[in-house]
């Protein structure tokens, strides 16, 4: 068995197709990483202004309209503060406000690059016809599986969490140079949160392997997986599914280790005299707990469905 | 049966099948591409496997190799039974099935290296595998830049790697040119003498006549006739007769129950019998004097063209509605 995943290690790497989607897995988080390094930097004075300039200007035409007197004293200096405190839009860099934002971006990419080299990987070997050769030398197919889906699973898991790990060290290290204050256990959580969507990144790609298993081609699971989106799309937009079954808030839950979503309440609740305090988890509470188990169970079930199709299939149909 | 030192069972036979049924199902109904096949083939030299296009040869041979399941019957490589034991056997055979398959944006040697080392092959008899059949110099070009010929060649190389002990190549001089069909002819040919059984599936009967020891043709997917070559060749032993009359002789050597149809030349007529001596007797009888008699030196052709022609006209490819 160890040879057999040696040798799929050896034909992942010989893939210029898988080379590529390797390499992406890396520039475009690190892209994303410029932007939000760029996008979060110190405020000075010149930028403020050079970006301001106008509400600067109109501060100091009409003062009063900003609650100035025309002839108060140092009227430049009082309406470039004003500025600065209520024009600037730029946040200073926080990870956890990251957690949120850039760092789902992140494992969305991943996920999808990953689940394309999961797929790309086996559909060429359908494609060119060289599964049949490869059977000709090894006809358990059981392990020719095996083998392809834990070249695959390692080689996925590794590239996305040392890339999640990155991003999140690297704002880190970001954050220590502009001497922006990282908040208790911030970091730690931070790189779960990578592990973590690391973890579903390597999911998809198996997930695509799978498919691309059981449908013999590449184009065909992209499409297949293309309907049930848009299906799934409509399905929740037409029936009005809960926020709970929407897959991006599984995600969610799984790369952030349990979120909230909403749920609708009787109207009643809304009715009374007087409020009173909601009671966690009754009927009138809106919200309500995503758990990571929730969330992992939302794509691992299906996944696991896939797998099962994908050996059986695989095992049983002449190739 | 004979049984070795582990129960194991010892048999001289290298492929055997017995009642091997194939179908296809399909939106249009159920296909049986193989029906009932009983084949046999002994250890050593070089078989010939014959069969019009869609008689079955291919699917039996993926059966074999275990890329398709069969609907029944039992298969045998080496004594043990397939596809349970294939991996128990799979290391002793060596087989390219319809056009040669690699992935095409590996060079030749990278494509030999991954089926090496998938089985604990060394390197080393990579190059041994390209050398032998000519491809030196063009191991490090990419699949896809590679002739017909070459991409044969490099099939044939990938079933070396295993030194079998069977080798199942289905049309291996597809596409190769008259100096490539000869040295792959006498490859094949030299193996089958050094002991490695070869089964040959080909439509190029001269290329089965010349090179196989014995044969087996099948039609509709059953077993239509088995052997060495001279025995099947033996079987179908025909004169050419030349008569002024070809009609009245035709209706008198039917009527003496022998085989006769018209030449395929215009020549006068075939005549199919072990007795030459009936011919004359019979037209002699009826005052027909025959300016020709000639015994007629059977090819595999002929042979081959006559049991498919007959077969095809006694049945059909059985097809059911599902």
């Amino acid at each position: 068995m160890t040879r057999l995943v040696r040798v799929e290690l050896l034909r992942l790497r010989l893939r210029r197709a898988v080379l590529l989607l390797l390499v992406l897995a890396v520039v475009i988080p690190a892209v994303i990483f410029a932007a939000r390094v760029w996008d979060t930097r110190t405020v000075d004075d010149a930028d403020v202004l050079a970006d301001n300039y106008y509400a600067v200007d109109d501060c100091l035409q009409h003062p009063r309209r900003y609650g100035l007197e025309r002839d108060a004293p140092d009227l430049q200096v009082v309406c470039e503060e004003m500025v600065v405190r209520d024009y600037s839009l730029r946040q200073p860099l926080s990870l956890a406000s990251e957690r949120g934002g850039s760092g789902l971006g992140v494992v969305a990419v991943l996920v999808a690059i990953l689940f394309l080299l999961g797929t790309t990987f086996v559909g060429h070997d359908w494609n060119s016809g060289s599964m049949s050769n490869q059977l000709l030398f090894e006809p358990r197919r059981g392990r020719i599986w095996a083998a392809k889906a834990t070249a695959v699973g390692l080689v996925s898991f590794v590239v996305a969490a040392v890339v999640s790990l990155a991003y999140w060290l690297g704002l880190y290290a970001v954050m220590g140079l502009r001497d922006l204050a990282v908040a208790d256990g911030a970091l730690l959580d931070s790189l779960a949160y990578g592990v973590r969507g690391a973890a579903f990144a390597t999911a998809a790609a198996l997930g695509g392997l799978a498919l691309t298993m059981l449908f013999r081609s590449t184009v065909a699971t992209i499409g297949v997986l293309f309907v049930v989106s848009v299906a799934g799309g409509l399905f929740i937009g037409v029936l009005g599914v809960g926020e709970r079954w929407q897959p991006p808030k599984n995600v969610s839950a799984i790369v952030k280790n349990g979120t909230e979503y909403w749920v609708t309440v009787p109207q009643s609740c809304y009715q009374r005299r007087q409020p009173q305090p909601v009671e966690e988890g009754s009927s009138c509470d809106d919200t309500r707990d995503l758990t990571l188990l929730q969330g992992s169970l939302y794509y691992g079930l299906p996944l696991l469905g896939a797998g099962a199709a994908s050996v059986l299939s695989f095992r049983r149909r002449d190739v | 049966m004979r049984t070795d030192d582990e129960g194991q069972r010892v048999t001289d036979l290298v492929i055997e099948t017995s009642g091997l049924r194939k179908e296809f199902t399909s939106r249009k109904g159920r296909r049986v591409a193989v029906q009932g096949l009983d084949l046999a083939v002994p250890a050593g030299g070089v078989h010939g496997f014959l069969g019009p296009n869609g008689s079955g040869k291919t699917t039996t041979i993926r059966m074999l190799l275990g890329l398709a399941r069969a609907t029944r019957g039992e298969m045998r490589l080496f004594g043990q039974p397939v596809p349970r034991s294939l991996p128990d056997v799979i290391g002793k055979v060596g087989a390219v099935v319809e056009s040669p398959k690699f992935a095409p944006n590996f060079t030749g040697r990278q494509n030999l290296l991954l089926l090496a080392r998938s089985i604990g092959i060394p390197d080393s008899r990579v190059a041994a595998a390209v050398e032998t059949v000519g491809l030196t110099g063009r191991d490090q070009d990419r699949f896809k830049s590679y002739s017909l010929g070459m991409k044969q060649r490099l099939a044939i190389a990938a079933t070396l790697l295993k030194e079998p002990r069977l080798l199942i190549l289905d049309e291996p001089t597809n596409g190769l040119d008259p100096a490539g069909i000869r040295e792959i002819r006498d490859t094949i040919r030299t193996l089958g003498e050094s002991g490695v059984t070869v089964l040959l599936s080909s439509h190029i009967l001269a290329e089965v006549q010349q090179v196989c020891t014995s044969a087996t043709i099948i039609g509709n997917g059953r077993l239509l006739a088995s052997g060495t070559v001279e025995q099947l060749l033996g079987e179908g032993t025909s004169y050419r007769v030349a008569v002024p009359d070809a009609a009245a002789a035709t209706a008198v050597l039917t009527a003496a129950d022998l085989s006769c149809v018209a030449a395929p030349d215009g020549g006068g007529l075939l005549v199919e019998t072990d007795d030459p001596a009936a011919v004359t007797r019979a037209l002699a009888g009826a005052g027909i004097w025959l300016t020709e008699l000639t015994p007629l030196r059977p090819d595999l052709e002929t042979f081959f063209l006559q049991l498919t022609a007959a077969d095809n006209l006694g049945t059909s490819t059985e097809r059911d509605a599902r």
